[in-house]
């Protein structure tokens, strides 16, 4: 097994950055194209705690090496993701595991967004980890699959992150201009 | 919005996914989501997801990972 771990911060609310994750893999991004789809499977709220539980289906397409094409034999990917949202305690966990190929490679990644403790109406923190474990009867490929994804995930990350903060930024933009129109329309009406 | 692994579920996902967003930034965040306002979107939706998903041979795919997975979902939808 390998781990993948990655960290970061976004310069806006925990609000902001919650909302624009529903958001991230929209046309507003341009970075992360291995992600073709996503679906929406169910979704509840806790009616004790308030929780938001969502599942979805992340639908991706990546080309693989030769060597690897050779035995996954296949570029479409689907991964299951359930995410929980606190809105009282603020945080945004995801949890999700890859549906093909689960009996060669088994990923599992944990995402979570929580507010800055440092400043956290402004600033939003973003910790990431994936495990990471390749079945077969031979260590050398079992290595060679892990290293590869261990590599590809670091890859999405970085273009996940740079993707992301364009969401963010569009959000922000499309929320004003409509809460400038808003305005602007109500201060028409009473006009 | 991104888009539907179905095509032909495109318009319908993101008519729903517009109401979601408008809820969960109106309403949601700011603890007044006493209804689910996007039921009925939703369930469009997912009908036309559904005989996607069988056509695609996903739904057995995922019944498999529901079932192997029910112990960790309730760690985490517990775990406050």
């Amino acid at each position: 097994m390998k781990v993948f771990e990655s960290n970061c911060t976004f310069n806006y609310s925990w609000e902001d950055v919650s909302l624009a994750n529903w958001r991230k893999y929209c046309a507003w991004n341009t970075k992360s194209t291995h992600v073709i789809a996503v679906d929406t499977l169910s979704r509840s709220v806790d009616p004790e705690t308030g929780i938001l539980i969502t599942e979805r289906l992340i639908t991706c397409k990546q080309a693989a090496p030769r060597w690897l094409k050779a035995i996954f034999g296949t570029e479409e990917s689907y991964v299951r993701e359930i995410s929980y949202v606190d809105p009282v305690a603020k945080t945004v966990t995801m949890k999700s595991m890859n549906l093909t190929l689960n009996n060669l490679l088994n990923v599992q990644e944990t995402v979570q967004y929580v507010p800055d403790p440092e400043c956290p109406a402004k600033r939003t923190l973003f910790k990431q980890d994936a495990k990471i474990t390749a079945y077969g009867a031979f260590t050398r490929l079992r290595n060679a699959i892990e290293d590869f994804s261990v590599d590809r995930f670091h890859q999405n990350a970085i273009k996940g992150r740079e993707g992301f903060e364009a969401v963010l930024q569009m959000s922000q933009k499309a929320f004003k201009e409509l809460r400038e129109g808003t305005i602007q329309e109500a201060t028409m009406q009473t006009a | 919005m991104s888009s539907s692994l179905a095509p032909e579920c495109s318009e319908v996902k993101e008519r729903y996914d517009q109401c979601f967003i408008k809820w969960y930034s109106e309403k949601y965040l700011r603890g007044e989501a006493k209804t689910d306002d996007c039921k009925k979107l939703f369930d469009i939706y997912k009908e036309c997801l559904s005989k996607a998903m069988k056509a695609k041979g996903i739904d057995t795919m995922l019944a498999e990972a529901r079932k192997n997975s029910k112990d960790l979902d309730m760690d985490i939808g517990q775990s406050r």
